[in-house]
């Protein structure tokens, strides 16, 4: 996320595209705007120019609530927990692919 | 089946391929010194979405009205041969100036688009279905701006206003009687109708005043049309294809 405090141009707003429905959101990258309907407006031609595109949602950026960099360590694993990795699902991803070729069919 | 000479659909596809080429080609005059980043890569993304309908329609005069094909269509014909709006043609000015025509550019390309996709020659009719979504950003876009602007403060409504002054007379020279008129509805004066019922309420809605009055429902612009599809080519039409054709024209047989 940029920093606000040196950034004297419009609100910032991070921007969310979704390539189909049903598919998840992805966060794309970020857009000044004066408001919601100009930011829609401005992440259409910045983000979704190029790719499949079906929907996208904008949220100010200051609405999102972050962790400190300098707490990364919450997220070490100190002691060797991989028995509740879900690795062993082999069959997931072909679950997914086929998942999505069912709904390829759909289109 | 309506039957229209292929002589009136000639002129009709050049009116509308030209106006597409030539203010894309004004509006990609402002890539690099847009107000702000975000909406630099909006106005250029729209321009290049002008000259891919203007490549579209000159496809359609190539392939079934036997003209020349696009490239030799756009830059090596002479002004003359031209028949693009003198609202098209005009010459950048300042922001506000630039969201005033393609407002008014695209409101009236939004009516006459959303017209010809019943247009009994089909070839239009296909175009017109292909390029609609585009137009429905691009109205979305000149009406996120104009009424925001419009409604924002005395300064913004006042250049808007002025601008709207300055080119209400070229936008309704959009609607100029052809060589060949189409049969109704898609004429001209229908066209220019409909446009001005739409078009006058949705700047009233951005606090501004066009030159026209409403009578039970019906515009009716209090201000004659500037015009200058046919004959001698504006000054900024010549300066423009001036520029447009001039490496084209350097080497015309030349890979790109």
């Amino acid at each position: 996320m940029t920093d606000q405090k040196h950034d004297t141009q419009w609100r910032l707003w991070e921007v969310f595209h979704q390539a189909k429905r049903g598919a998840a959101h992805t966060h794309v990258g970020s857009v000044h705007a004066p408001d919601a309907d100009m930011a829609l407006l401005l992440a259409k031609e910045q983000f979704a120019r190029r790719q499949a595109c079906v929907n996208l949602w904008v949220v100010p950026t200051d609405a999102i609530h972050a962790t400190a960099y300098e707490d990364d360590d919450i997220f070490i694993h100190g002691t060797d927990k991989s028995y509740r990795e879900a690795f062993g699902y082999k069959v997931r991803s072909r679950i997914r692919a086929s998942m999505e070729e069912d709904t390829d069919d759909d289109d | 089946m309506t039957t229209i000479s292929p002589e009136a659909l000639t002129d009709l596809l050049f009116r509308l391929a030209d106006d597409e080429l030539l203010v894309g080609h004004r509006n990609s005059e402002w890539t690099g010194v847009a107000p702000i980043i975000e909406e630099d890569i909006a106005f250029s993304s729209m321009a290049q979405d002008e000259m891919g309908h203007a490549q579209a329609y000159y496809t359609i005069l190539h392939e079934q009205l036997g003209q020349d094909d696009p490239d030799k269509l756009a830059f090596l014909r002479n002004p003359d041969d031209f028949r693009s709006a003198l609202l098209a043609e005009m010459k950048r000015a300042d922001w506000a100036h630039a969201l005033m025509r393609q407002f008014l550019y695209d409101t009236a390309e939004h009516i006459r688009v959303e017209a010809y996709r019943e247009h009994p020659f089909e070839p239009l009719a296909q175009v017109a279905r292909k390029i609609s979504g585009e137009e429905k950003y691009h109205l979305m876009h000149a009406r996120m701006w104009v009424t925001k602007l419009g409604n924002a403060t005395d300064e913004s409504r006042q250049k808007l206003q002025d601008a709207l002054d300055t080119l209400w007379p070229y936008a309704l020279g959009l609607f100029e009687q052809p060589q060949h008129e189409q049969p109704a509805p898609f004429d001209e004066n229908t066209l220019r109708q409909q446009w001005l019922d739409f078009v006058c309420p949705l700047l009233q809605s951005a606090s501004l005043r066009p030159a026209a009055e409403e009578n039970d429902g019906q515009w009716t612009s209090t201000v004659a049309a500037k015009t200058g599809r046919y004959g001698k080519p504006s000054d900024d039409r010549l300066d423009l294809l001036n520029a447009m054709q001039q490496v084209y024209r350097i080497d015309p047989e030349a890979e790109w």
